[in-house]
This record gives structure tokens, C-alpha cells and sequence, in this order.
């Protein structure tokens, strides 16, 4: 076996000897445990909100896909992303239609994740620092939040920790095996949800500063023609599906669309997520325990920076696109929370002590996100949209079919659409293709669409109106001027008004 | 006493609201609008309408019924053409109806120098997009003919009183007397063109027959039941919608090429807003045309009737793109009127003629709503083709096999050591 280790030169040079362990039930039971909360956290009152935009996009192209033909005709199968987490949740559809089980998917995928992170970590740094970790991620806000949510970054983040997992394995053993299993998840990943061909950079990134890890052209080449041979399923299914231009005018609007945060947007909100006292303690033991730093760190570090640095500089920022780098944050703060010295009693309370410090900060705050919510703030990506679901099934059951509706904003748009079956159109959707999404459709002249009775009703949202003051009042002209009638309102858990329909008449 | 009470409360909350002001309709009709359009003939709105009675194939109209070789002219698309509109009044009308023989549509033109082609113009789904997809989703009748071929006064006289004349009672006299709500809806109402406006100029009293009988005019009781029709979208909207209804537009009264389009608008409008309203579960929106205006038809009309015109009905209980082949006319509407809201009858051809009842289904649950699409064929999604999803299972499936193969190539020699 080739040694891989790099600095110190005593450090270990693979995986910490696993500690000795006991036999079945009793070894596994606080994994077990571990994975039970992370599972009851989950799927606790899962469906008490309604979707958000994205899920109900990803859910209607997967009940589209499970042939669904009224969302089928709404919500197009081939969009912006692969449909290998669409395809999945089509076939929870099948067994059971219905939002739990679109969610329960991704929920479940999330559990997942929490054992291969714990994989992950005891390849690493061993089974106490592994069952730290897992408990961590178990309980971290970011993960649960985001993996109680039908969006592609739970299952991204599933792949992309067992991608890391066999990349550990092939810096520790010459075995090309591992590298071509890596691409193959790597390409899952990327099949997942395509941003995260950006872990590729991170793998170069670490190759490139890690000359100890010698990797050969005859093991790259390969697994970088197996990651190509799994995303081929993307254009192929497009391509067979008859719809091969429609990635390229997604990746257009993509690469040329206005920002949608600031640069600062990660900075202020992730580490919030992932927890202060996790980063605080896997940045602490970066430093603290820079003696038997070895490539692991390397990697690690490669792991999270070069996708944070990339999505700071892109345009296009969403509040969950860092998921991959939750279960790293909690591998690292596992090991710190777990190298404390404990010989003697004291010691061992008061790392024990940390341990449970840290876990609590972060299990108060995912259990109070996810109760229902009563802010009229809403970033996309941490959790459903309250009221929007209410107004869609309003609209279902009191709307005449073909009524069409008109938004402020795509995000309610989307969810009214889904819940409601039948088109929502939005306000603020640019005219200029170039400018919009090439799902939606503008309404160039909406004076014009109301005076000429296309649309019968209008959509007001508190969660718009924040962000959009011009549409907003835009939308309160339409409603003054097409005589609105509020036939449905929506108020969340503090009972503030968060959603309203006026029906309209042009005369 | 409690049980006097008792029973005192429960026959208040089984009577509702309803039945508090006006009486229990016989039928689940509660509310019945209807519309009164300019002249136009089945044939010529939906003559090719699949299913309907149309032209047999082959028809064709001399130019001349006295000399064959003069020629003679079938019916042509006006799709595309020019707008026209051959104006013709009753005694053109008559000539044309030629005592029953329904050979000089074109003559009766040519006779007076004009050029009688243009009576056998028809239009089709692509000039009446919105006409023709209300056939599609609700009712339309082929065999609903005008009241007479005495032109549009004597059309609109039955249409409300089911007579040619206004000197006995109209429709509206027997809802008063009864309790029953109602209201005449004029399009571009003037309350100051009546029957005493000095120059005869003005078409309003012809729209609307009411405003020719001085006691309508004159008792503020009942004047106060004629109103603009931006009321009848308010008293939609604020829940004051009348059991009757009666709509007469003005300038989209499709009686001329160029108001076609304006009386689809307003039809749409007024069905839209039906649809999104509390009454839809209980209402229905018949619209009909009061005389041929000069365009051809094939069907021989029955005595004392005017040719077919276009007609249709929108209901919660009106059959899905059903062609009614039963014989109808305004007439049928009174009846039906009377037979609802149990009048007093009103004599006349409302007793003759088949009531409206029975082109409805009651037996069926009552629909939910439909939109009518303006368009011809409503414009898609850019991108909602749905595929079919076996190449995409397939596909994934196996992506998936592969990543599963790599991952236990990775992890079996493990395996085999242990």
C-alpha cells in the first residue's frame, strides 16, 4: 500500500483504528437512536404547510412524469434540471399521491445522508467523532429544513457525501475501484441537480494541492469518463423525450439573469443554518488540531470552500445551494467535540457538556423552524409557503375550470398553479425572453389581458409584496380599476393576512 | 311550546332565503338571463357545425327561381372576406321566405339590384371562435327558430310577451304579480329614450319592448327594474342578481360584420362573470337572435314562425356539447317562466310553444363551471408536451445500475477478504 500521508509525519496515515465495539443491537443503538430523531425531525407534521415554488415545480413535473395529466399540462417535465429526483418522487406519486409523499421522499434521503455521514466521519476520524457528526447533522436546521422540502439539494447532498466517501477511500489505497465508484456518484450528483459539477473544482482543488495523494491519468481518465457516461442520462432522456433545446435555453437565461442576492447572502445566512457553535467548532478544530492535520482536512476544507466560492460569484444564489457542505461542517466540529481531553472526570463532563451544548443549539432552532411559520419574510428554499395552498385549493374548488389567475410574482404562482390546476400568470415575468424563465409566460399588456376578461382573478401575497413594491402596486391599480372583490383570504399561524384573491370584471 | 318553537325554527331554516322574497322555483333554476342578439340565421353562425343541421351538401340558391339558367349560389365561407351584412328588413324577409318555398335568398336581393350572394355567406369556427367553443362545453339548439318573419319590433314583442304586439301582458307583468324578482338589462341604457322621445330615430325601444308601454315607463316601480347593464355585473358581484334576467345589447349586437366580434366579447363577459359568481350552481344564460336579417337558411320553418336562428344555453345542467334537435323558440323561454316560478300563465304562444325545460338535464348533478376560451384553440404552454415517461425510467434505471455496479466493484474485494 502506497503511503498517502502528508504532514505531520506522525499522523495517522488512515482511518483511526475503530475502537473496540460491542456486538449487534447495542453497537448500532445510538446510531440507531441518532437515526431515529433525525428521521422524527424530518417527517414531523410534515405536510402542516403547503409547498413553496420550487417544490411545487419538482413535484408537478414528478406528477407529470407519474402521468398526472392536469399537472402535466401545467408544469412542463423538462425545465432547468435532470429528473433523476422528479423521477423518484413520480414513482412515490404512484404508490401514493399526495404532498407526504412527495416530501416523505426527500425526508427519507435526508435520514440517508445522516448515516453516510457517519460513514463518512468514521473512515475519517473514527466511530465517537462519526456519531458526533451524525447527531449533528441529524439536528442541524440546515439539513432538516432543507430535506423536509421536495427540492433537489437533499438528494444532491446524499450523493455528494457518498461521492466524498469514496474519494476518502481512494487517498487512503491506491484502488482505482474507488475513484470510478466516486465518478459514478459524482455523476449521480450532478444528475441530481447539475450545480454540483461545481465538486469537481473541489476535487481538483484538493488533487492539486495535495501532492502526496498521487492519483495517475490511468485512474482519473476512467472515472472522469464514468462521471460523463452517468450525466449523458440528462440530454439522452431530453433528446428521446423530443425536447433537446430546452436545457440550453434554461442554462441561457441561467448564465445572463440578474443576481438575486448579494454577494454577502451565504455569509450572513448559512452559517445561521448550519449552526454558529458547528462552524465555530470545525473552523476551532482546524486550528487547535493543526499538528494532525493530514489530506482528510485538505479535502474537507476543498469540499466546501470551492462550492461556496463559486455560487458567491454566481448570479443565481439560493439559501439551500451550500447543503453539501452540512455534513463536512458536522464531521469536522464531530472531531473537534470529540479530541477534548477526558481523563479525568471533570473532563469527560465537560466535553460531554460541549457536546450537548452544541447539539442543542442547533436542535431548538430546527424545531422551532419547523413549526408552522408567522413571518411575512419568506427565502426561498427554508420550508413551505404558508397560505399558498389554501388559495390553490380554493381555486379548485371554486374557480370554474379554465379560469386563469394573475400573480404578483412566479414563487405564488407556481404553488396557486399547482394546488389550484389551472394557469397562474405573473406580473413581474419579463416580456423580453431573454429575461425570464422559459417556463413562464409574460403577460405583456395586463391593463389589456383584465379589460378583455383573460384573466378572472388576482392574486395578492404578503411574501411578494416584500419584495417586489412596484408589481405590488401594479397589482392594487389592476385591483382598484377591475372592480376586485376578495373572495378568499389566507392568514398565517399569528393570523395575518398572507394571501388574497379578488375576483375581477373588466365592466 | 318548545316543540311549536322548535318546529316554528325548522321550517324558517328549511324555507331560506330563497323562498323568503320569492317564490320556490320548480326546477334547480333560480336565475334565468337571457340575451337578445341582432339577425342571424342558424346556417349562417353554424351551419357546419358538427352534429347540427346544417345546409345539405349540394344546396345551392337561384339567382332566379323563375329562370334556373341564370344560376344559382352556395353557400360560401365569409372567412377572410370583407364585412358584410346584407341589411334587409321584413319585407325582404318575407320575399325571401317566398310562402314557404325558401328559394329566393339570393332573388329577393337580386330583385332589388343589390347582390344576393351575400346571403349565402356563413361563418365557421375561425370567425366565431368563442360561439363555437361554447357549443363544444355547453348547448346549442338547431331547430330554435325566431318568433316571426315580421321583422326585429315584432321578434322582440314576443321575446317579452310572447305576441307581436305590447297591448296584453308581458312576461315581466306576471313576475311582479307574483314577487318574483327581475330586471332588463339594456346595454348603453338612456332612460330618456322611451316611447315618448320625440324623433323615432332611436333603436332603444325596439331593443327594448319595455320601454314602448307607457306603464313601464311611466310607474317608477317598474321603471326602476330597466337598468344599465354594468348592473348586472355589480348585482353578480354584490349578491343582488334578480330570478330574471332579460340582457338587450346595444353596440355589440351583432347586427352588423363589423359588431361580431363585440358580441362575442360581451357574451363572454357576461357568461364569465356568471361563471365566477354565487349563482352559477342555480342559473342559467340562454342567448338567441330575433330574425334571419336577410341570411340564408334551409330550414323550412313551422307556421307562423320566423327561420331558425342561433341559439344556446349555458347551465350547470346543460348537457356537454349537446345539439338540442327539439323544436324551441323565445316563447319557450315564457313558458318555462311561468312553469318555474309557477305564474300566472300569459296566454299567447307561451302556452303553445316547448318549454325551455326541457332542454335541460335535471337529472344529472349539476356541473361545475367552464370558462369559455375566446380562441380558437387556447395557445399552449411553451413547454408542457408531456413525454412519455418510459424513456426516462429507462434511462435513469440505468444510470442507476451503473452507479450501483461501480459502488460494489468498490466494496467487494472487501468483502471477499473478510
Amino acid at each position: 500500500m502506497t503511503d498517502r500521508s502528508v504532514l505531520p509525519s506522525g499522523a495517522p496515515r488512515t482511518a483511526p483504528v475503530p475502537a473496540p465495539s460491542g456486538i449487534g443491537v447495542r453497537a448500532a443503538a445510538p446510531l440507531i437512536l441518532i437515526l431515529l430523531v433525525a428521521a422524527f425531525l424530518r417527517l414531523w407534521q410534515l405536510t402542516a404547510t403547503g409547498f413553496n415554488s420550487d417544490e411545487a415545480v419538482y413535484t408537478g413535473t414528478a406528477a407529470s412524469l407519474a402521468g398526472d395529466s392536469r399537472l402535466g399540462s401545467l408544469f412542463p417535465v423538462f425545465r432547468a434540471h435532470p429528473v433523476l429526483f422528479q423521477s423518484l418522487v413520480s414513482l412515490a406519486l404512484r404508490v401514493h399521491e399526495s404532498d407526504w409523499a412527495a416530501r416523505a421522499a426527500p425526508a427519507l434521503l435526508g435520514v440517508a445522508t445522516v448515516a453516510t455521514t457517519y460513514g463518512l466521519g468514521r473512515r475519517l476520524y473514527g466511530r465517537r467523532a462519526a456519531l458526533v457528526g451524525a447527531l449533528l447533522l441529524a439536528v442541524m436546521p440546515y439539513h432538516v429544513v432543507v430535506s423536509r422540502q421536495v427540492l433537489l439539494d437533499g438528494p444532491m447532498t446524499l450523493c455528494a457525501t457518498g461521492a466524498l466517501y469514496c474519494v476518502v477511500r481512494y487517498s487512503e489505497s491506491p484502488a482505482p475501484r474507488w475513484l470510478l465508484a466516486a465518478g459514478g456518484i459524482l455523476g449521480f450528483t450532478v444528475l441530481a441537480k447539475e450545480t454540483s459539477i461545481v465538486l469537481l473544482g473541489s476535487l481538483y482543488a484538493f488533487f492539486a494541492l495535495t501532492p502526496a495523494v498521487h492519483t495517475r491519468w490511468r485512474h482519473l481518465l476512467p472515472a472522469l469518463g464514468v462521471i460523463g457516461v452517468v450525466v449523458v442520462a440528462h440530454p439522452l432522456t431530453q433528446l428521446l423525450a423530443g425536447h433537446a433545446r430546452t436545457g440550453g435555453s434554461y442554462l441561457l437565461w441561467q448564465m445572463f439573469r440578474r443576481a438575486n442576492h448579494p454577494y454577502s447572502f451565504y455569509g450572513r445566512e448559512v452559517p445561521w443554518a448550519v449552526g454558529p457553535l458547528v462552524v465555530m467548532a470545525a473552523v476551532a478544530g482546524l486550528v487547535w488540531l493543526r499538528r494532525e492535520n493530514t489530506w482528510r482536512e485538505r479535502l474537507l476544507v476543498c469540499w466546501v470552500v470551492v462550492p461556496a466560492l463559486f455560487f458567491t460569484v454566481w448570479p443565481v444564489k439560493g439559501f439551500q445551494y451550500l447543503l453539501p457542505a452540512a455534513p463536512v461542517f458536522a464531521v469536522l466540529a464531530g472531531r473537534t467535540l470529540t479530541s477534548f481531553p477526558r481523563v479525568i472526570r471533570a473532563q469527560r463532563l465537560a466535553a460531554a457538556a460541549a457536546i450537548w451544548l452544541v447539539v442543542g443549539s442547533l436542535a431548538v432552532p430546527s424545531w422551532v423552524r419547523i413549526q408552522p411559520q408567522t413571518s411575512t419574510r419568506f427565502l426561498a428554499g427554508t420550508g413551505g409557503l404558508p397560505g399558498g395552498r389554501e388559495a390553490g385549493v380554493w381555486v379548485r374548488t371554486h374557480a370554474p375550470a379554465g379560469a386563469r389567475l394573475l400573480a404578483i410574482g412566479p414563487s405564488m404562482a407556481n404553488v396557486v398553479q399547482y394546488y389550484g390546476l389551472c394557469p397562474v400568470s405573473a406580473l413581474s415575468v419579463s416580456p423580453d425572453p431573454a429575461r425570464r424563465n422559459p417556463s413562464y409566460r409574460a403577460v405583456p399588456n395586463p391593463d389589456r389581458a383584465l379589460r378583455d376578461g383573460d384573466f378572472q382573478y388576482l392574486v395578492w401575497d404578503a411574501y411578494t409584496a416584500r419584495r417586489t413594491p412596484f408589481f405590488t402596486g401594479k397589482l392594487r391599480e389592476l385591483v382598484g380599476r377591475y372592480h376586485g372583490d376578495a373572495v378568499f383570504t389566507a392568514r398565517n399561524a399569528n393570523g395575518v393576512k398572507v394571501v388574497v384573491i379578488y375576483r375581477v370584471r373588466a365592466s | 311550546m318548545r316543540v311549536l318553537l322548535a318546529a316554528l325554527l325548522l321550517v324558517l331554516v328549511g324555507a331560506g332565503p330563497a323562498t323568503a322574497s320569492t317564490p320556490r322555483t320548480h326546477t334547480p333554476i333560480e336565475h334565468l338571463v337571457y340575451l337578445m342578439q341582432g339577425d342571424r340565421t342558424f346556417d349562417h353562425y353554424f351551419g357546419t357545425y358538427p352534429g347540427a343541421d346544417g345546409p345539405p351538401p349540394g344546396v345551392r340558391q337561384p339567382v332566379d327561381p323563375v329562370h334556373p339558367a341564370a344560376g344559382a349560389v352556395a353557400p360560401y365561407p365569409l372567412h377572410g372576406s370583407g364585412p358584410v351584412s346584407p341589411g334587409a328588413g321584413p319585407r325582404l324577409v318575407q320575399q325571401q321566405f317566398d310562402g314557404g318555398r325558401m328559394d329566393s335568398f339570393v332573388s329577393a336581393f337580386e330583385r332589388q339590384g343589390r347582390d344576393g350572394r351575400v346571403a349565402m355567406g356563413y361563418y365557421d369556427r375561425r370567425d366565431l371562435p368563442f360561439y363555437w367553443n361554447a357549443a363544444d362545453r355547453y348547448e346549442l339548439f338547431d331547430h330554435f327558430f325566431a318568433s316571426s318573419l315580421d321583422g326585429t319590433r315584432a321578434n322582440r314583442a314576443q321575446w317579452v310577451a310572447g305576441t307581436s304586439d305590447l297591448k296584453g301582458p308581458t312576461i315581466f307583468d306576471r313576475l311582479q304579480q307574483a314577487g318574483v324578482s327581475w330586471k332588463f338589462y339594456v346595454q348603453n341604457y338612456d332612460p330618456k329614450k322611451t316611447y315618448r322621445s320625440p324623433d323615432d330615430l332611436t333603436t332603444q325601444t325596439v331593443r327594448v319592448p319595455l320601454l314602448d308601454i307607457p306603464r313601464f315607463v311611466d310607474d317608477p316601480k317598474l321603471r326602476s327594474h330597466i337598468a344599465d347593464l354594468g348592473e348586472y355585473y355589480r348585482d353578480l358581484a354584490h349578491g343582488t342578481l334578480p330570478a330574471v334576467a332579460y340582457i338587450a345589447s346595444s353596440g355589440a349586437g351583432e347586427r352588423s360584420a363589423r359588431s361580431v366580434p363585440a358580441g362575442q366579447r360581451l357574451v363572454r363577459s357576461l357568461t364569465s362573470q356568471l361563471m365566477i359568481s354565487q349563482y352559477w350552481s342555480s342559473s342559467a344564460l340562454l342567448w338567441s337572435y330575433d330574425g334571419s336579417g336577410g341570411w340564408y337558411d334551409h330550414v323550412k320553418p313551422p307556421a307562423g314562425r320566423g327561420l331558425r336562428v342561433p341559439a344556446l344555453l349555458v347551465s350547470p345542467y346543460a348537457a356537454r356539447g349537446a345539439v338540442q334537435h327539439g323544436q324551441f323558440e323565445a316563447a319557450s323561454a315564457l313558458r318555462f317562466m311561468v312553469e318555474n316560478w309557477g305564474l300566472r300563465p300569459l296566454g299567447g304562444r307561451a302556452a303553445q310553444a316547448r318549454s325551455l325545460a326541457d332542454a335541460f338535464d335535471f337529472a344529472a348533478p349539476a356541473r361545475q363551471a367552464e370558462l369559455i376560451p375566446a380562441d380558437a384553440r387556447e395557445a399552449a404552454l411553451p413547454v408542457a408536451r408531456r413525454p412519455s415517461p418510459a424513456p426516462v425510467y429507462a434511462v435513469y434505471g440505468v444510470a442507476s445500475a451503473l452507479v450501483a455496479g461501480l459502488l460494489w466493484g468498490a466494496v467487494r474485494p472487501k468483502w471477499r477478504m473478510s
